[in-house]
């Protein structure tokens, strides 16, 4: 049991390579929480606009008639990882873990598999 | 043949009382200015009521909106009675959520996100424009204690930015507060499992804050899919009153108000948007 900051902290110091990490709300796009970022990356817009990029996903595979659910999304940039997790909060209200990676640095199997960790610490 | 070569008079163009609005950074001068003096009391606006410790918003609340225990109530994560124990037996010292956190009845994590959840949600609807002004009482705590408090400008950058999402989403506000009715589009898109469930709900008498309450959901967030609804031509507000039984026949317009025609209800869909623009 623990609380966002610790987990979103943990998230940070644990996985190899990370330089940001937001628990956001997924209807609205607001960071619940976040830790790390830059001035050059402001973790509340990649935020909001990463709602937009889970729910074209979600458009698209209802049009497929497809019955899975999202676990991760990766987006892969020329020197960055971004990793989002979708969590079901107790609230009623779907969530989602979103990780920022420095490519150099981060062990993609590890990090999914640390963030998976992370969500299940956080018990929302 | 004559040849006309005056241009033609300009086309009306309507004023944009909402962009002179958004230009102005603040929501609330006065929510501001008790943030710069630290201050610990109520704040009653005329859509809800924020709770400040020293001058960050500690909780918020409105009657438009489902309360934190609503939230955690109706998902079955916390018990009614528990809530109701736990908020009885609060005082000074111990605030409710410190009794649930004790108790084990919550985890942190899930009681923190609730709570911002609930927070953001009534703020939204407290630091609408309003038509009277706001009352600050000074030294009032709310019973549930400190859970995470938020500064005030991270509340008011959030309330701008939810407003603009929903304006984007469609730009007509009347099904915020309206009751609402179904219509039907003819390529609808497909839905969420969340929008079916709020749609099977809209029956002409309640409205989008009622919905929320009825499905434990934040009222922010029914918004945002009412919109949504809207956009698709699924849902529209129900604004006019309908013709009593018994009473004048409608008149041809008050017949097109009502219309279902798919043709006439997206012709209505483009001129709302337009004017909205």
């Amino acid at each position: 049991m623990a609380n966002t900051e610790t987990c979103l902290k943990e998230a940070l110091a644990s996985i190899e390579g990370a330089t940001g990490v937001a628990l956001v709300d997924y209807t609205s796009g607001m960071a619940l929480g976040t830790m790390g970022g830059s001035k050059s990356f402001d973790l509340n817009v990649a935020a909001a606009g990463n709602t937009d990029v889970i729910r074209a996903k979600m458009r698209t595979m209802e049009h497929l008639g497809l019955k899975g659910q999202i676990e991760d999304i990766l987006i892969t940039l020329s020197d960055q990882y971004h990793l989002i997790r979708l969590i079901s909060g107790r609230g009623g209200n779907g969530l989602f873990l979103y990780l920022v990676l420095d490519a150099k640095r981060a062990n993609l199997a590890m990090a999914r598999h640390q963030l998976k960790r992370i969500e299940e610490d956080l018990e929302v | 043949m004559t040849v006309v070569d005056t241009p033609p008079p300009r086309l009306p163009v309507r004023g944009k009382p909402a962009a002179t609005d958004g230009s102005w950074g603040g929501v609330s001068p006065m929510l501001t200015r008790l943030a710069a003096e630290h201050a610990t009391g109520v704040l009653v606006r005329e859509r809800g009521t924020l709770y400040l410790a020293e001058g960050r918003v500690a909780h918020a609340e409105s009657p438009l909106t489902p309360g934190l225990d609503l939230l955690l109530t109706a998902h079955g994560t916390l018990e009614a009675e528990v809530w109701r124990d736990a908020v009885a037996r609060a005082d000074d010292r111990h605030g409710a959520a410190h009794l649930l956190l004790d108790g084990g009845h919550l985890t942190e994590g899930a009681l923190e996100l609730c709570h911002l959840g609930a927070l953001y949600d009534a703020a939204y609807f407290a630091l609408a424009p309003s038509s009277t002004p706001g009352r600050f009482r000074y030294g009032i705590a709310h019973r549930l204690g400190p859970v995470l408090p938020v500064p005030v400008a991270d509340l008011e950058r959030e309330t701008l930015r939810r407003r603009e999402l929903l304006r984007r989403i469609w730009p007509d506000a009347r099904p915020d507060s309206a009751p609402l009715v179904r219509t039907y589009a003819t390529a609808a898109p497909k839905l969420t499992p969340r929008q079916h469930t709020l749609l099977e709900r809209i029956d002409g008498v309640r409205t989008a804050p009622d919905l929320a309450r009825e499905l434990g959901r934040q009222a922010f967030h029914t918004l945002v899919d009412v919109r949504r609804l809207a956009a698709a031509g699924l849902v529209a507000p129900r604004d006019a009153p309908g013709p009593a039984d018994g009473g004048p026949t409608p008149t041809l317009t008050e017949q097109l108000a009502y219309t279902t025609d798919p043709h006439i209800t997206l012709l209505k869909r483009l001129r709302d948007a337009l004017e909205a623009l």
